[in-house]
């Protein structure tokens, strides 16, 4: 099959890049004719002639092997590249010798084939509980709750869809057991007929003292409430009435109770004292005979009070009401979504339900396989399964084929994502479903929609990558990619659960830390007046400022994602990630920043104005907040966080004993110092300072925004200074200019990074050196089409390690 | 104070209801879960089992405030951060001298809070990666469940506080794994702990009504067996067609399916207790009621005899999470750096006795249950708590913070202070693993011998 990108490859690099065929000096040659007398120059002074700084001295490579490590000329590109070495204020290398230098370390070091680079290994992944929740969304139309049911998946390279990191375990093992048989029984019905059912939504129900909350009838336990619906029946019969109510305390468990009482047409259907649960939903069954005509389902509630407790915050939902019937078979009516799973009557011989359950297994295995099947039998031996439980008395042949499909949704085909490659080339294409596969679970988080397959199945998905990858954006599934890659890469995901004490950072910024101390000591004390004092003091500190609440929290998180999705949609510059005048606000976050003029709930596209300090991920709420202390900004994590994540030279992790910055507080002798002053005494100690040199002054030029991303203009009473410089020389006196640095001289260190976190993401394993080249051809395209968002996508999707795999003849070789 | 008052504090200080109505002294007794019922019938004449449980807590502990004074023995006084457990002292053993090397930088540089979780119960290094080719080691306590493990219903059980995860990279280079996972089944194979009470539960019981949950789980069981057997042999065929570490995967899903295969073969022939209690409500708002509840599942575990070993882990180690409720509003990991500054070690070591006093419910809770033998539950059990950061500022793994509750059915003398000899926290853990009748287990990860 042709490969494109292999072509592209060839032709784009033909002209610079050695062919290993034609190389005439060996990489030892090389090392000691040409790069030898660079490191001479630009390195020795640190890294030879007797200094070995950060145990690295290229004089004393004495083997062959040691020469060559990959590892080592793996951090030299690195930190060449990103301008940290040399050191400061030595000669850097000319444009000619870092090509030099990087030539020989991609080609002849990492022995890199640029036409026929190495896609990599990557382990067969699990679905994690984003994937397989969308998946069986799309498979079955059942939305199962993964995140409430199934354990977290373990993360590894920053992102929760990496193979080798996907664990299973018996726990995890018995849990997707149950929810195959949770998923059935919600989806598949396990008769043709059944009696008519009428749902009744929690809010058809009205009446006295209720209220809506979640698109339910709200009743709250401590005020008597009684709401009521009346239903029309057209035939006489038995009805079936389904009660369905809830109770939600979202808050620590709460003594209060309450006494619910239901009535059908008078009579009592259930009387119940309940008391707390965090979210419980509680069914009740009654059964009438009713004549045709008006019919009426009443629910009262009445609180008790425990003693000595007045309040409470539990809510009573109604979630809905089911009226089934009537019940007598001669009514029974076509059961909803029959035809989709039983497209035809079930036959009356055995041999012939055995052969119509194998062809409706063998269907549905496919499809939740994502590929044809691979053994002729399974549908078969599906077929022998559903039989053996249809067989049992008072079992239905529906109910049969629903076990079966229960055990395909719990089968490892499903639940891992299994390649096959085409050929048996050392580094061969993923056959065109593996490729289906890898793209809809990088866009969309989700199997394959019915094109893909097809196109797959045709052999013609390869041949329109463009096309489909286009399309796929466009459908709403996209918005997976903004929610899972930012929310792991920019970890907006954390930004609703992480600790976070605004009162404490507004007593900060204030400069009144120590009046919540006393509060705590007068509460102790029993000592009201000084505690009344104290409050009012507090209360005058936090007055009129926004509070954080769970809806703000939410605000930020969608904002980085509708601003990750605007990028992807409309096909802007990556650097706007960084860099731009606009992001997304509802009335309530733009409260929270102090951006002007937004009403309404929903976020929408806002234009900031002239000089606003907003504008791109960094200065959104999710990446201050994520990157706080629960009591106090951070500069040291948001230095690190740019470092990481936009130019990808995180520094080395601190050392043991590392003082917390509290601790140098001691050093002002009582004054409360600004955490500028604090850092700078902790950067005085040369342990700490060439790390913190890196990533004090980008973390410090946000300090005007607080701990949870408020604009402020000080901080323990003392002028807030944005001002500073990068350790590659750069000056800026604000966030803005900051900014501006970051996407134009640090322009490819970004556009490297982004490419390698999605690069991970969309391959499902870490990056290793001999994907350089990759990145690298990525990169140039993007840089070549100033930066799109398309040239990055379809960078990677064309690149080798998303189309190609190792084979196992490969793998025997280098494992 | 006025009403009003207390609801303008609740809502400017966000505080909690309970904790205001602490703060002014009117604290309301919360419904405990479970009574202190005493132990399911069986004949009051029979043979205890012995159970053990590793109780994990993050960061290390403040050693000066965590190590009793004087030279050990039976007869010491309770340090300032064990003083909760004073009513369970004759039931403890503090020891000193156990040590977690194999937690050390030596090479692999910083990460020394992913090592120390990732060390703890392995006793091997673990191997530095970010996500490819995670290896630890199996821990104890699995160790023990491979030959003790079909005597109960639950081979193991394993638990955790943990519920929301951070996402991006954990701690300097090392997976996430490392630190969320106490248990080991193999050296590639974490068990992954669960953080929902409720689930706990109603694994161990069913789910339903109290008279239904029985029958619930029997049939669970009844409607698994079939496709378990299904996709047993769908895995065996695709095992073939594998290799390397795809293989390592599908091994993982077939070991694990063969175990619950052989947990229900077991359970058939066992009665499955129905404890007199509700099943809790899902995972509570507050870490306290969440670490109580996580607590109570596993002293209802150990009662029921559905298991005799489990892990808790109260919160990975590296955890940052602040203690609002103690008025501390900086996060853990981050205080524990403290730099000898005093006003930082204050807060540290409340947060050190703060875990401790939800040890001490639980100690005292297993010590007032009564065995089918006639002794209490905390005397036929060995629960180990600890960590393995000793001093979280300097990062040490050697005398870690360690106190081992209960006498193991009399296999060790509770009710001392113990100084034991510089040696590998392994140690202790083949002895417990002989306690628990386990045989012919010579050595555990860097274990140099028995504890002594």
């Amino acid at each position: 099959m042709a490969v494109p990108l292999a072509l592209l490859a060839a032709g784009l690099l033909s002209h610079s890049v050695p062919s290993k065929a034609v190389a005439e000096k060996s990489p030892l040659d090389v090392y000691h004719s040409t790069i030898v007398p660079i490191l001479e120059d630009h390195c020795y002074e640190c890294h030879g002639d007797g200094y070995d700084k950060g145990k690295v001295a290229f004089d004393r490579l004495e083997t062959d092997e040691q020469i060559l490590e990959p590892g080592l000329w793996m951090r030299v590109l690195l930190n060449t590249r990103a301008g940290l070495m040399p050191a400061e204020r030595k000669p850097r290398l000319s444009a000619s010798e870092q090509q030099q230098l990087e030539r020989w370390i991609k080609y002849d070091v990492f022995g890199i084939d640029a036409h026929d680079p190495d896609p990599g290994r990557v382990t067969i992944r699990r679905l994690n509980r984003v994937e397989y929740r969308n998946t069986v969304r799309d498979l079955l139309g059942v939305d199962y709750n993964t995140d409430h049911e199934f354990p977290p998946d373990d993360s590894g390279f920053g992102f929760d869809n990496i193979g080798d990191a996907l664990t299973l375990s018996p726990m995890l093992m018995e849990k997707y057991v149950a929810a195959a048989q949770a998923i059935i029984a919600e989806a598949v019905p396990t008769a043709a007929r059944a009696p008519a059912a009428q749902v009744l939504p929690g809010l058809a129900f009205e009446g006295h003292n209720a209220t809506e909350k979640w698109g339910k009838r709200r009743l709250v336990f401590n005020e008597p409430a009684q709401v009521a619906k009346t239903v029309k029946t057209a035939l006489a019969g038995s009805y079936r009435v389904k009660l369905e109510l809830e109770v939600n305390g979202s808050y620590v468990p709460d003594p209060g109770r309450a006494r619910v009482v239901a009535k059908v047409d008078g009579k009592t259907v259930l009387d119940q004292e309940f008391g707390y649960f965090d979210e419980k939903v509680f069914t009740f069954d009654s059964t009438h005979p009713w004549s045709a005509g008006d019919h009426e389902v009443r629910i009262e509630l009445t609180p008790v009070v425990p003693e000595g407790k007045k309040e409470t915050i539990i809510d009573l939902f109604v979630n809905k009401v089911t009226i089934e019937g009537p019940l007598e078979k001669e009514h029974w009516v076509a059961t909803r979504d029959y035809e989709k799973f039983f497209p035809r009557a079930v036959p009356a011989g055995r041999n012939e339900r055995r052969a119509y359950a194998a062809g409706l297994l063998g269907a549905f295995a496919r499809k939740a396989y994502r590929r044809p099947l691979d053994d002729e039998d399974t549908g078969a031996r599906l077929a022998a399964l559903a039989e053996a439980t249809y067989t049992q008395p008072g079992k239905t042949f529906e109910q049969g084929v629903a076990h079966a499909m229960a055990a395909v949704l719990a089968s490892p085909r499903f639940l891992f994502r299994l390649e096959s490659p085409v050929g048996n080339a050392r580094f061969a294409d993923v056959d065109e479903y593996s490729l289906a596969s890898r793209l809809s679970y990088f866009l969309w988080s989700t199997m394959p929609d019915a094109e893909l397959m097809q196109l797959a199945s045709r052999g013609e998905l390869r041949h329109q990558l463009g096309p489909q990858v286009t399309r796929m954006l466009a459908d709403p599934r996209a918005e997976s990619l903004a929610r899972n890659f930012t929310g792991q890469w920019l970890q907006a995901r954390d930004v609703e659960g992480i600790a976070s004490n605004p009162r404490d950072i507004l007593l900060r910024d204030a400069g009144e830390e120590s009046t919540l101390k006393s509060l705590f000591a007068a509460f102790k004390a029993q000592d009201e007046k000084t505690a009344k004092e104290l409050f009012q003091r507090i209360n005058d500190v936090v007055k009129g400022k926004p509070e954080l609440e769970k809806s703000t929290r939410a605000a930020m998180r969608r904002e980085t994602e509708l601003y990750f999705t605007y990028v992807m949609r409309e096909d802007r510059p990556v650097t706007e990630f960084i860099d731009s005048n606009y992001t997304f606000l509802n009335e309530e976050l733009a409260k929270f920043y102090g951006v002007p003029g937004v009403v309404g709930e929903e976020l929408r596209k806002v234009t900031l104005p002239a000089g606003s300090p907003r504008g791109g991920v960094l200065t959104q709420g999710s990446a201050l907040l994520v990157t706080s202390n629960p009591d106090r900004t951070s500069p040291v994590k948001r230095g690190l966080f740019v470092l990481a994540n936009f130019l990808g030279t995180p520094p080395p992790p601190p050392p043991a004993n590392v003082p917390a910055l509290e601790a140098s507080e001691s050093e002002f002798h009582g004054r409360e110092p600004a955490l500028r002053d604090v850092l700078k005494v902790h950067r005085e100690n040369p342990l700490c300072s060439s790390c913190h040199n890196r990533m004090d002054p980008i973390g410090l030029a946000f300090e005007n925004f607080n701990g949870v991303g408020m604009w402020r203009e000080s901080e323990r009473k003392q002028p807030i200074v944005a001002e500073g410089s990068l350790v590659t020389g750069e000056t800026f006196n604000s966030v803005a200019e900051l900014k501006r640095i970051l996407v134009t001289a640090h322009r490819e260190d970004f556009y490297r990074t982004l490419t390698a976190k999605l690069l991970t993401y969309a391959t499902g394993r870490g990056m290793e050196y001999y994907d350089v080249e990759t990145i690298d051809q990525i990169v140039k395209k993007l840089d070549d089409d100033g930066g799109r968002f398309s040239a990055l996508l379809m960078g990677v999707v064309e690149s080798a390690p998303f189309q190609k795999m190792r084979t196992q003849a490969t793998m025997t070789v280098s494992n | 104070m006025s009403n009003q008052f207390s609801r303008a504090v609740e809502r400017q200080l966000s505080l909690s209801r309970r904790q205001v109505l602490r703060g002014l002294g009117a604290c309301v007794a919360l419904p405990t879960l479970l009574s202190a019922s005493p132990a399911f019938a069986r004949a009051a004449s029979k043979a205890a089992p012995t159970r053990m449980a590793f109780v994990y807590v993050p960061n290390g502990a403040i050693p000066a405030a965590w190590w009793p004074a004087g030279d050990g023995g039976a007869d010491f006084a309770l340090s300032p951060t064990l003083a909760p457990l004073a009513n369970v002292q004759k039931q403890l053993q503090v020891i000193s001298g156990l040590d977690d090397v194999s937690a050390n930088p030596e090479v692999d540089g910083a990460g020394d809070h992913a090592r120390a979780g990732g060390t703890f119960l392995t006793g091997v290094r673990i191997k530095k990666t970010a996500g490819s080719d995670i290896r630890a080691g199996i821990s104890i306590d699995q160790v023990v469940a491979n030959q003790l493990g079909h005597k109960t219903r639950f081979a193991s059980l394993e638990l955790t506080c943990d519920v929301v995860r951070k996402s991006g990279e954990c701690d300097s280079g090392y997976a996430c794994a490392y630190e969320y996972n106490l248990a080991w089944q193999s050296a590639n194979q974490p068990l992954a702990p669960e953080h929902n009470p409720q689930f706990a539960f109603e694994r161990l019981f069913g789910d339903g009504s109290r008279e239904q949950r029985v029958a619930n789980l029997k049939r669970r069981e009844y409607e698994q067996h079939s496709i378990l057997d299904y996709v047993l042999d769908d895995a065996k065929a695709l095992n073939t067609r594998l290799d390397g570490r795809d293989r390592q995967k599908l091994d993982q899903y077939l070991t694990s399916v063969r175990e619950i295969e052989q947990r229900i073969a077991i359970s058939k022939s066992m009665d499955v207790p129905n404890p007199d209690v509700d099943a809790p409500a899902g995972v509570p708002a507050s870490y306290e009621e969440h670490v109580a509840l996580m607590f109570d599942m596993l002293h209802l575990a150990f009662q029921t005899d559905s298991t005799r070993i489990a892990t808790l882990l109260l919160a990975r180690e590296g955890s940052n999470r602040p203690f609002n409720d103690i008025g501390i509003s900086s996060g853990h990991h981050d205080l524990s750096h403290h730099k000898n500054t005093p006003d930082i070690m204050a807060k540290v070591q409340l947060i050190d006795k703060w875990y401790v006093q939800r040890l001490a419910r639980f100690l005292e809770k297993m010590d007032a249950t009564q065995d089918v033998d006639g002794n209490s539950l905390l005397h036929n059990s060995m629960i180990l708590y600890g960590s393995g950061n000793a001093d979280g500022n300097r990062h040490t793994h050697v005398n870690l913070p360690v106190v081992l509750a209960g006498a193991g059915g009399g296999a060790f003398k509770p009710g001392r202070y113990v100084k034991a000899k510089d040696q590998p926290i392994s140690n202790l853990f083949l002895s417990m693993a002989d306690a628990m009748g386990a045989q012919g287990i010579d050595k555990h990860g860097d274990s140099t011998g028995r504890f002594a």
